[in-house]
């Protein structure tokens, strides 16, 4: 026994000093000689040598200026990959991804083809109607009470905003204890849906929102308030909008835009999708160099196909274009984006 | 299936078969002691190795004696795990100065390695130091590989010789797999991988300033951390501004090529082989999904060779693509038809040559796509590996269903680097003694002959799987500690369960990773499936082994039952899936299977 445990111990060391010893110094010694770009993580430099990120990690990118790179679990953050892990039959994708649809789907013929949906499903909205009833916010709070409740719970501005509704409406507050022995001290979740309710009687065609000020004393200040335009509004009520206009033809937004992906850092996005975000993204560019927008457009479609790239022709993998890579590439050709 | 589609998979097919006689021949002479071409650079530490631990080459064990030896041995590396993880604080490289990992999650990391798992509760790259990753894990890839390797070749001695006692001597079985086979072809891989992208380095992880600064917007909070109204009530928010990125570095790629190789699937990063530094192109996802298959699918043929008779080898790797193939179409159809909640709205998931993958993209990277996330979904799961290039949790309910499912077959579909080969010799002696029944002639395997106490054995190593894993999912699903974790409702909330201890029974380690398993419950009773579900299967196999060895080899008349024809493949194939489909019928059908009839109606 005590022999058997001699070996184990002894092999189990030098199993250390060649598997985790040699083995791996072999290899950087391998890789830092015959690839050193590769295995020191594909990083890009400013030209000041400070690096800029890594052609295999996504950056968040949000201006119009850039093509963007697929949702992230993650937040983008390179140091805690992660999925969403929704399965497909949760309904918490679904409202995710509509939510992402809303200020992105385009009409696809007609007068307007080409152009965002969101300016008409603004005035969808301050019209305040939903088959045939009044008060959109107070239909879509009592269809899905969970997403209003999610509502409440995403932020604490929004918990707070409920919070001194309540002390404004206390007959609301008390006719709910009523309904509601169950809960005899609701909180601002419990609430939600009496709130909206109330709120889209009071204001409709309107929706509690962030508004960004600049304070008296030079700083940029946000506070919720009832707006009745922007993207909280096209994101909520895509679906409905939708669901009332099931007849309008809208162009088919590529999957792999509104949806996350295994890692929360996929640096690539399909050449549909790039080709999708083209005319917003040569729209801004013509409109900051002052130049011809059709010019500026067929320069950037030239650079996403030269860009767009898979292994042996396409027999490994499939077709994609590095969001970094050709952002990059944007601005060497036309510098950097005016802000 | 788009055609483009469809040649990837027959070319990966291909590949892969290529591969099985040259390194099956290889493995074969490793395992037998002769001369295999690496001798002259790997013979002097083979013999420094043996040297210094006192090993005598020459000596023979009894089944008892290699059982006992090669249970000491994984006992040892399980407490070295679970050490290493408990004091990583005090060792070095820890840049990131990581504490020390909690005991019942250390516990179930070191059974998981320990059993070739790797079942991953933690996330590499926030929990654990590069020394932890390189001393505990990687070590433990190579060795409990080799570990199972050693294991089928006892058993397979078991049936190639006759009249004695000996199945060779565990020591120089697992020195001589590590040191002729994985080592030189991790090397190998992990050169491949580097030139692709796989990071090997020792760096601190590195900062990076952002092309574009992004403003969010937070609440102000004072000093006591409480928000700040204003008179209105309204609270104050402030913009923030991110201006930088992290980035994680470390030897990855030495790593990768292991866990791929070794059926062990443990990756650097949580997101595994999705995480672009582990597999960061098309090419480096080629490699490594050849890697899943490369040792399993050639020790059909090192089977053939051992036994000195080739078709037997052949005929359960067929049996083994038979299996496989139906899978891989079921899974890509269903993945390719994407969500059908998302098409509703307007979501294009339809492909389109050279543009767009199209399909089920959620949880999925662009440069793999549908088929090439699917493929290895299944592979992964066939092999009992476990990592994943796609998050398993975000499949469609068929996607999703075919590797539960290939893993209810008891991973024997190639299955683990040697535990596969020998799960599937468990059901040949079980086809062998039930067409020996049907047809009334005595059963009888390779010349031996299959008694009752054979019986029993394969009976044991069978039937444990399905027991374990209904069992545990049982217990989670009707407690509060099971059931908390789950993060999707209704059916597939079930599926989470179900499927985390099927991966964890079957030590294949993959998971919808949305159930969060990093609790005291889940680490621990995890923790004893995953020692169960190896040891108690590999206790049988060596007393098969042990028992067969024994035997004299009854030459073959007209009345013997061939094992190499195609009657009998098919017939494997149909014990195969009777045992794994009809035991977990009811489960699948309350779990996935319930969940496609909602998703498509």
């Amino acid at each position: 026994m005590l022999h058997t445990l001699q070996k184990s111990i002894l092999l189990l060391f030098l199993t250390v000093v060649i598997c985790c010893g040699i083995y791996p110094l072999a290899l950087w010694t391998v890789g830092q000689i015959l690839f050193p770009f590769q295995a020191n993580g594909s990083m890009v430099f400013d030209p000041n040598g400070r690096p800029i990120g890594s052609l295999l990690i996504a950056q968040p990118f949000t201006k119009d200026d850039y093509f963007q790179p697929r949702p992230s679990a993650a937040s983008y953050d390179a140091s805690a990959s992660s999925s969403s892990a929704l399965a497909a039959s949760n309904y918490a994708l679904r409202n995710r991804v509509a939510n992402s649809l809303g200020s992105i789907v385009k009409y696809r013929n007609g007068a307007k083809a080409g152009q965002l949906v969101a300016p008409d499903m603004e005035s969808w909205f301050q019209h305040d109607q939903f088959e045939g009833s009044p008060h959109i916010v107070a239909q879509w709070a009592t269809l899905h009470n969970s997403l209003a409740q999610a509502w409440v719970n995403a932020d604490p501005s929004h918990g707070a905003y409920v919070d001194s509704w309540t002390k404004t409406h206390p007959s609301q507050v008390s006719q709910f204890i009523k309904d509601n022995p169950g809960t005899p001290n609701p909180k601002a979740a419990d609430l939600a849906i009496v709130f909206f309710q109330n709120f889209s009687k009071e204001l409709p065609g309107q929706f509690p929102s962030r508004v960004t000020h600049v304070a008296t004393y030079g700083k940029t200040e946000t506070t919720i308030e009832p707006v009745n335009t922007g993207s909280d509004i096209q994101s909520i009520f895509f679906d409905m909008w939708r669901q009332e206009h099931p007849a309008v033809e809208l162009e088919d937004v590529p999957a792999d835009m509104v949806t996350t992906s295994g890692s929360g850092l996929d640096p690539h996005i399909t050449l549909q999708n790039a080709l999708y975000q083209l005319d917003r993204v040569s729209t801004k560019w013509a409109r900051n160099l002052k130049r011809n927008p059709k010019d500026v457009k067929n320069e950037i479609e030239q650079i996403l196909n030269g860009k767009a790239s898979a292994p042996f022709g396409g027999l490994a993998g499939e077709k994609v274009v590095n969001v970094l890579d050709v952002n990059l590439v944007l601005r060497k050709q036309y510098g950097s984006p005016q802000s | 299936m788009t055609s483009n589609g469809v040649l990837q998979i027959i070319l990966f097919l291909i590949a892969v078969l290529a591969f099985v006689k040259p390194l099956g021949w290889y493995m074969a002479r490793v395992y037998e002691g002769k001369s295999c071409g690496l001798d002259w650079i790997i013979k002097p530490f083979e013999h420094f190795t043996y040297r210094i631990c006192g090993i005598n080459p020459e000596k023979e064990m009894d089944w008892k004696c290699y059982l006992s030896a090669m249970l000491f041995f994984n006992l040892l590396g399980l407490l070295a795990v679970y050490t290493i993880q408990r004091f990583q604080a005090y060792f070095p490289l820890n840049p990131q100065a990581f504490l020390a990992v909690a005991p019942d999650l250390a516990f179930n990391t070191a059974a998981s390695f320990a059993s070739n798992t790797s079942w991953q509760a933690y996330g590499g790259e926030t929990t654990l130091s590069y020394f932890s990753q390189m001393t505990a894990i990687t070590v433990q890839c190579f060795l409990s590989s080799a570990t199972g390797m050693s294991l089928l070749i006892a058993f397979i001695r078991g049936l190639a010789r006759h009249e004695t006692n000996d199945l060779g001597n565990f020591w120089v079985d697992t020195v001589r797999g590590t040191l002729y086979i994985l080592l030189p072809l991790s090397l190998i891989i992990a050169i491949i991988l580097s030139s692709q992208g796989v990071i090997q380095n020792f760096k601190p992880y590195q900062q990076v300033n952002l092309l574009q600064i992004i403003h969010y917007q937070q609440p102000i909070t004072d000093l006591p951390g409480k928000l700040i109204t204003d008179t209105l009530g309204n609270t104050r928010m402030g913009i923030k501004t991110l201006t930088t990125q992290v980035i994680p570095m470390g030897p990855v790629a030495s790593q990768i090529a292991i866990k791929q190789l070794g059926s062990d699937g443990g990756g650097f990063f949580n997101a595994n082989s999705a995480h672009p530094f582990e597999n960061p192109t098309p090419v480096s996802n080629f490699i490594e999904m050849l890697a899943l298959l490369l040792i399993p699918t050639a020790f059909c043929y090192t089977f053939g060779v051992m036994i000195n008779d080739k078709r037997q080898g052949w005929a359960i790797l067929i049996a083994m693509f038979l299996l496989l193939i139906p899978m891989v179409y079921v899974a890509v159809i269903s993945e390719q038809h994407g969500n059908p909640a998302l098409t509703q709205m307007g979501v294009d998931q339809a492909p389109k040559q050279n543009v767009f993958p199209g399909g089920n993209m959620e949880g999925k990277e662009t440069r793999f796509g549908i088929v090439n996330s699917t493929l290895w979904t299944v592979l992964t799961t066939a092999t009992s590996n476990g990592s994943v290039n796609s998050m398993l949790d975000s499949y469609t309910p068929l996607g999703g269903f075919v590797p539960l499912w290939l893993m209810h077959l008891g991973e024997v579909v190639f299955g683990g680097v040697g535990s596969g080969l020998y799960g599937m010799l468990m059901l040949v002696i079980i086809a062998v003694f039930v067409t020996g029944l049907m047809v009334g002639r005595m059963p009888i395997y390779l010349g031996k002959k299959i008694e009752t106490y054979e019986m029993k054995m394969a009976s044991f190593a069978v039937l444990l799987m399905p027991l374990a894993v209904l069992a545990c999912t049982a217990i989670a699903s009707v407690t509060h500690a099971g059931t908390d974790s789950v993060t999707n409702p209704g059916a597939h909330g079930f599926t989470q369960i179900l499927y985390a201890f099927t991966s964890m029974v079957n030590n294949n380690g993959s998971a919808f990773a949305g159930l969060n398993a990093n609790t005291p419950f889940y680490n621990i009773l995890g923790g004893v499936a995953m020692l169960l579900g190896r040891y108690w299967i590999a206790i049988p196999v060596l007393a098969i082994s042990g028992s067969l060895v024994r035997k004299r080899i009854i030459p073959s008349n007209s009345g013997t039952l061939p094992t190499h024809t195609p009657l009998f493949i098919i017939f494997l194939g149909g014990i195969t899936i009777v045992l794994g489909a009809l035991t977990f019928f009811p489960a699948l059908a309350l779990g996935p299977i319930v969940e496609h009839l909602i998703v498509s109606k």
